[in-house]
């Protein structure tokens, strides 16, 4: 009875997810597995085949997955150390910080995008201010790979550090003194007690944070070059300028398999908490 | 706080602190400070570190009538949108926190799918759909579309939420003679509310913050606030972009200053540990 109930509460929401993404989704990989009008011997996976084979979109890929990686690795090195601050200190500078890393969340990507171009742009403040201080020659910050990190390391700090602050706040003050106590330094208290204790909201960011920029699509279109560009840009030209449904929808098979492959680790790091809870 | 201790060794506290203030402050802040200066900005050349200011771009910019068409279709569509997502998805989330049913925990994890398969896959097929369904550019369809990105947020966040609290508050009122529906609305949800409008809150922000569905449902007759700035970020002088940008965060500072006591990092991290 009460599994009944369960599931007919769980069924609107469901309704929206079926016919919304996984119908879609399906339908996306039906259309993959259809050959070219016109072609009737080919393979089922000819369409694969194609876009593997063609070396522009390869390049796509290997591109979008380092960026990722990059702004991934840049995102977490920046908001562990702050999350461990805003966990120890209370302090007023830690209670400022605090808000400032936190504006980003409410920020529209849209406009994150424009301030970053506006921000980083030839003739935009930083080069301005490098300028006035006589540095003149130095890199191009947007409208390529470097633009593209920059912003989405922007946009996804609040969340990273959230997610990781409140692991951080479960652990218990008396187990970090207690190490102290028989004689641990920060460094062995932080690698023995702190970082193995958060090991699984930190499994939980980084995969989240990889699904999240790997799949954008605002970000790298507007701040980011002509080529190579992320996934999501390339796929959304071959659809929309090059009328070309079969090769974007089979782009977004290969990018969901990646995101699938990184989806499973956070399921598995997930249940194992599940798992080892009582 | 005792374990402060911690970071609080050779000077390393005082470094960091300072340091990272003035680094993240000027990284976080900096874009966003330029952008508002452009926004009043008449000309602003280079290498000049501050500009004429000017408010004929505001002029500009609210005398445009599809920028007027563009707010009042953001206006309307997304708190349509998350009021629908919280009405379907609260009373979800209640059921994956409390009740038991086959294939729980597969369905709870379902919802990332929403955010895992690449958007632009999907709209392909939802524009076959609604052109079926004669949905393609309508008010409904772009709420439809809004709808798809608040999901994740209006189920996991409020999942997590209800999941905390303790299960023997709604025992003991179930024990002194309240049925379900009274235990849920006199018990439940006043407790669980701080973490239910942190979802609606990140959930009005995704559906407000959606572009590139809309953009192609809503084509050309309701076009939303973030569709209209791909244009002028494209093809407009840069303070029109800016003007419109600081009209565009409106909402959702204001929305942060009014719920701001709410903003706790548990509520948020609840919901993705599941």
């Amino acid at each position: 009875m009460r599994g009944v109930l369960g599931f007919a509460l769980v069924l609107p929401p469901l309704l929206v997810l079926v016919f919304l993404v996984i119908l879609p989704a399906i339908s996306a990989v039906i259309t993959t597995l259809t050959p070219a009008t016109g072609v009737v011997t080919a393979a089922p996976l000819a369409n694969y085949a194609e876009v593997l084979g063609t070396r522009t979109l390869r390049t796509d890929i290997v591109f979008t997955v380092i960026v990722t990686l990059v702004a991934v690795a840049m995102v977490f090195c920046l908001s562990y150390p702050l999350a461990l601050y805003l966990r120890f200190v209370r302090t007023r500078i830690a209670a400022l910080l605090g808000v400032v890393f936190m504006v980003p969340l409410f920020v529209p990507v849209v406009i994150a995008s424009f301030a970053m171009i506006t921000f980083l742009v030839g003739h935009g403040l930083v080069s301005t201010v490098l300028f006035r201080l006589g540095v003149e020659r130095f890199p191009r910050l947007v409208y390529n790979a470097t633009g593209i990190v920059l912003t989405e390391v922007w946009v996804s700090i609040p969340f990273a550090v959230l997610i990781l602050g409140a692991g951080l706040q479960a652990i218990d003050d008396a187990l970090i003194d207690s190490a102290r106590d028989v004689g641990a330094g920060p460094l062995r208290t932080f690698l023995a007690i702190i970082l193995p204790l958060n090991a699984t909201p930190t499994m939980i960011t980084l995969t989240l944070l990889f699904i999240a920029i790997f799949g954008s699509f605002t970000i790298p279109y507007l701040v980011g070059g002509n080529a190579p560009q992320m996934l999501g840009v390339t796929m959304t030209n071959y659809l929309t300028q090059y009328l070309r449904r079969t090769e974007s929808a089979t782009m977004a098979v290969i990018a969901f398999i990646i995101a699938s492959v990184i989806g499973i680790v956070y399921v598995a790091s997930v249940s194992r908490r599940e798992r080892a809870a009582p | 706080m005792q374990a402060a201790w911690f970071l609080a060794v050779g000077g390393l506290r005082r470094a960091l602190g300072i340091g990272a203030l003035l680094a993240l402050a000027g990284f976080i802040l900096g874009p966003l400070a330029t952008l508002l200066v452009w926004a009043f900005a008449g000309a602003w050349l280079f290498p000049h570190l501050v500009p004429e200011f000017s408010l004929k771009w505001w002029v500009y910019v609210l005398g445009n009538a599809d920028v007027g068409k563009a707010i009042r279709m953001s206006v309307l569509s997304a708190p349509t949108a998350t009021l629908l997502s919280a009405l379907i998805c609260i009373p979800a989330a209640y059921a994956f926190a409390r009740l038991e049913f086959p294939g729980r925990r597969l369905l709870l994890l379902s919802f990332l799918s929403a955010n895992a398969f690449p958007k632009i896959g999907l709209y392909v097929s939802i524009a076959t759909l609604f052109y079926r369904l004669n949905l393609m550019d309508t008010f409904a369809g772009v709420v439809l579309i809004q709808l798809v990105n608040t999901l994740l947020f209006m189920i996991w966040i409020p999942t997590g939420t209800f999941r905390g609290i303790n299960i023997n508050l709604e025992e003991a009122a179930r024990d002194v003679g309240a049925g379900p529906l009274r235990t849920f609305f006199q018990i439940t949800l006043p407790i669980a509310m701080p973490g239910l409008i942190v979802a609606a809150l990140f959930a009005f922000i995704a559906a407000f913050d959606e572009a590139q569905g809309s953009l192609i449902v809503g084509t050309p007759n309701h076009i939303t606030m973030p569709v209209l700035m791909y244009a002028l970020v494209l093809s407009y002088p840069q303070p029109v972009g800016a003007v419109f940008s600081v009209l565009l965060s409106l909402p959702s500072v204001i929305l942060l200053l009014v719920t701001q006591r709410y903003l706790r990092a548990g509520y948020l991290a609840a919901g993705y540990s599941l």
